[in-house]
């Protein structure tokens, strides 16, 4: 039996679904799990889904179940915890007095464009997520906010599954942090099965809006994430995302973002940082909908050993975006004999009048730059670490506050085969 | 007489495959400036960056003694730690790693091969400020990436701010005069006169001896053909300059 067959039919099983979920599972149904015939889904750890034993989710977790290690808040935020997809924050939050709950239901119907994403686009893993989040957590923030949302997992042998919908309203700015810390690598054995983790959010910024969003993917442990995000941008908003993805286990994220309001702005500093056999596979979409729009796309990765990074970016400028301005730069580095990058990058132009710039480039470490340092008296491990550690330092630059960026620095640095010195990390 | 400092004996390098030195021989001692000139692919680069220790080169032949030492058993970082600097024709750019950063680093890894502490922080800015006054160069750029958007001067003025601070016993600075005007060439002069002590020695690889009016050589010698086909004096190097390569390069030809 497929994993798509086994996980509708425990849905199915469970008491009397309704509404989104159960128009998620009719659209499983009818349109499928994404397969590695598919183009953008060519580079994906797909196989992995088939061998998750069960898909619903953790039960709650006993009482006294051991929590891994949260990390330090972070100041001036409203910190949401999510244990195997559990809001455990109390709600609402004394100091989140610009956040309202809403019903996740109406958050999904009113939004049309990421519905589509998640049916006949990229972003069907998603509808995972929405068939067996036990919090679907819908919020809409009316003026300053900033908002940490910590996701951990108890269980290697069940699902961790979180639905969130972001609405942010005319003018408000907003930081958001999403920070998928897995298991304690101490709470599960080594032979665990991997755990699936799967999320899905949707974010929508009215006119003039602002969110800083920091996704770190740092779980440690055989884990099987799949992380689903559509954004909407309406008249000049601006969107900036620090996307890394530093964990253990296999890391497959979709991102949708739609300028659909002029002279709306997408910023996208995407980082990637595997080895052993980790794979961190990243797809982009940016659609340029509007006039004026602009998008600038930077991803770095450094697969070491025998680790698969990937990453696609496409571009859109569609009939309605002239004077959009486009900035796309992938690179990669190899740094394993086994290891493997593959980058994508895409760009579709169907109006005059744009600015568009892109490029792509994969390697090994540059041998030129390499003995430079060498002759300077550097090691030859130091030099090879500064060496890489410069290779990603542009994609570190968007992430505030800075012990978060530490804690980014930190997550990357381990997935390094050198590791860079302690100066160099802030 | 000093000891040699560099002591090349019959030198021969191919690459792939193809030789391009053919048994070079040179003594430097401490305290002394060399010129190494020659026209366009007489394998004065290529000797520099032997010298330096770079990949890709294959010694066919003889030996190379530095301080006393067998250099070419020795890993590039070595070399550079025991006191041997190159300063590149084409210095490269180093996007994220700045130039204060790869300064101390580099001056530390020095400092502990002859067994000494790290510099202190602020120590090390005053010295480097100082050494930067020197070469004309901006503090802004002590942040910037290691050359990163510099001009070809800037480069070329870093590279020996490079060596100044790391304070090497032998500098060879592969054609630093390329690419420099009037006045940088004047300010790079300068620098590589800092240098000058009893106990260092540079071997300058030129083209021209429009450096040399700034840098006064102890010797000249000229290489052709991956041969030193002629060593002299300073009045060597102006007798290029009226004269060019061409005779030397027949009188080579003659020879072999």
């Amino acid at each position: 039996m497929s994993a798509l067959e086994r996980l509708l039919g425990e849905f199915e099983a469970q008491p009397a679904p309704a509404g989104a979920r159960l128009a998620a599972a009719q659209a499983l149904r009818t349109h499928g799990l994404p397969t590695r015939r598919e183009e953008n889904w060519r580079y994906a750890n797909l196989r992995a889904l088939e061998g998750v034993a069960r898909f619903l989710p953790a039960a709650p977790p006993a009482p006294g179940t051991r929590l891994p290690p949260l990390p330090e808040a972070l100041a001036g935020y409203t910190r949401l915890v999510f244990v195997d997809g559990r809001l455990t924050t109390a709600w609402p939050q004394p100091d989140a007095a610009q956040i309202t709950r809403l019903p996740m239901d109406a958050a999904v119907a009113g939004d049309a464009a990421a519905t589509m994403f998640e049916t006949t686009g990229d972003g069907r893993m998603g509808l995972i997520a929405r068939l067996f989040a036990p919090d679907p957590l819908s919020l809409r923030i009316a003026g300053p906010a900033a908002l940490e949302l910590i996701f951990v997992t108890t269980s290697g042998a069940a699902g961790s599954y979180a639905e969130i919908a972001i609405e942010i309203a005319t003018g408000a700015q907003v930081a958001l942090v999403e920070r998928h810390l897995g298991c304690a690598a101490a709470t599960l054995p080594p032979e665990a099965p991997a755990s699936l983790n799967c999320s899905n959010l949707r974010l929508r910024l009215a006119a003039d809006a602002q969110l800083r969003h920091t996704r770190l993917q740092q779980a440690a442990g055989n884990a099987l994430h799949y992380h689903t995000l559509s954004a909407s941008l309406g008249d000049r908003g601006s969107y900036s995302l620090a996307h890394i993805s530093a964990g253990d286990g296999s890391d497959r994220s979709s991102a949708q973002i739609r300028l659909q309001g002029r002279e709306a702005t997408v910023r996208i500093r995407a980082l990637a940082a595997a080895c052993d056999s980790g794979i961190a596979d990243a797809q982009f979409t940016v659609l340029h909908e509007a006039p004026g729009t602009r998008s600038d796309q930077l991803f770095r990765g450094i697969a070491s050993d025998r680790a698969h990074i990937s990453c696609s970016a496409d571009v859109q400028v569609l009939p309605g975006a002239p004077g959009s301005r486009v900035l796309q730069s992938l690179r990669g580095l190899i740094d394993g004999k086994g290891a493997e990058v593959n980058l994508r990058p895409r760009l579709t132009i169907d109006t005059d009048d744009i600015q568009a710039a892109h490029g792509a480039t994969t390697g090994r470490l540059d041998e030129d730059l390499l003995f430079y340092l060498l002759s300077r008296g550097l090691e030859p491990a130091a030099a090879r670490s500064l060496l890489k550690w410069a290779f990603l330092g542009e994609a570190f630059g968007a992430i505030e506050p800075p012990a978060l960026r530490r804690a980014a620095e930190l997550a990357a640095a381990a997935r390094l085969s050198d590791a860079p010195a302690t100066e160099l990390l802030q | 007489m000093n000891a040699p400092l560099l002591q090349i004996d019959d030198l021969r390098v191919s690459v792939a495959g193809t030789a391009v030195l053919h048994g070079v021989s040179l003594t430097v001692r401490a305290g002394e400036v060399h010129a190494i000139m020659g026209p366009n692919g007489s394998g004065k680069s290529t000797l520099a960056h032997v010298l330096a220790g770079r990949p890709g080169y294959t010694i066919t032949g003889g030996a190379v003694r530095f301080d006393g030492t067998d250099l070419l058993a020795m890993a590039p970082e070595e070399r550079a730690r025991a006191g041997l600097f190159l300063g590149f024709q084409y210095p490269v750019e180093i996007a994220g790693v700045n130039n204060a950063y790869l300064l101390k680093a580099a001056l530390n890894a020095r400092r502990r091969q002859r067994g000494e502490a790290e510099i202190d922080a602020f120590d090390f800015l005053n010295m480097v400020r100082a050494k930067m006054r020197v070469m004309q160069i901006d503090e802004a750029l002590l942040t910037r990436g290691v050359n990163e958007g510099f001009s070809g001067g800037e480069k070329k003025r870093n590279e020996i701010l490079q060596m100044l601070v790391l304070e090497p016993r032998l500098a060879v600075l592969d054609e630093t005069d390329s690419g420099l005007d009037i006045d940088a060439l004047k300010v790079v002069g300068r620098g590589i006169n800092t240098l000058r002590s009893p106990d260092r020695a540079v071997a300058l690889v030129t083209h021209y001896q429009r450096l040399l009016d700034h840098v006064v050589p102890d010797q000249v010698h000229v290489l052709a053909r991956g041969r030193i086909v002629r060593s002299g004096d300073r009045e060597l190097a102006l007798e290029l300059e009226r004269r060019g390569y061409d005779w030397l390069l027949e009188a080579a030809a003659a020879v072999a």
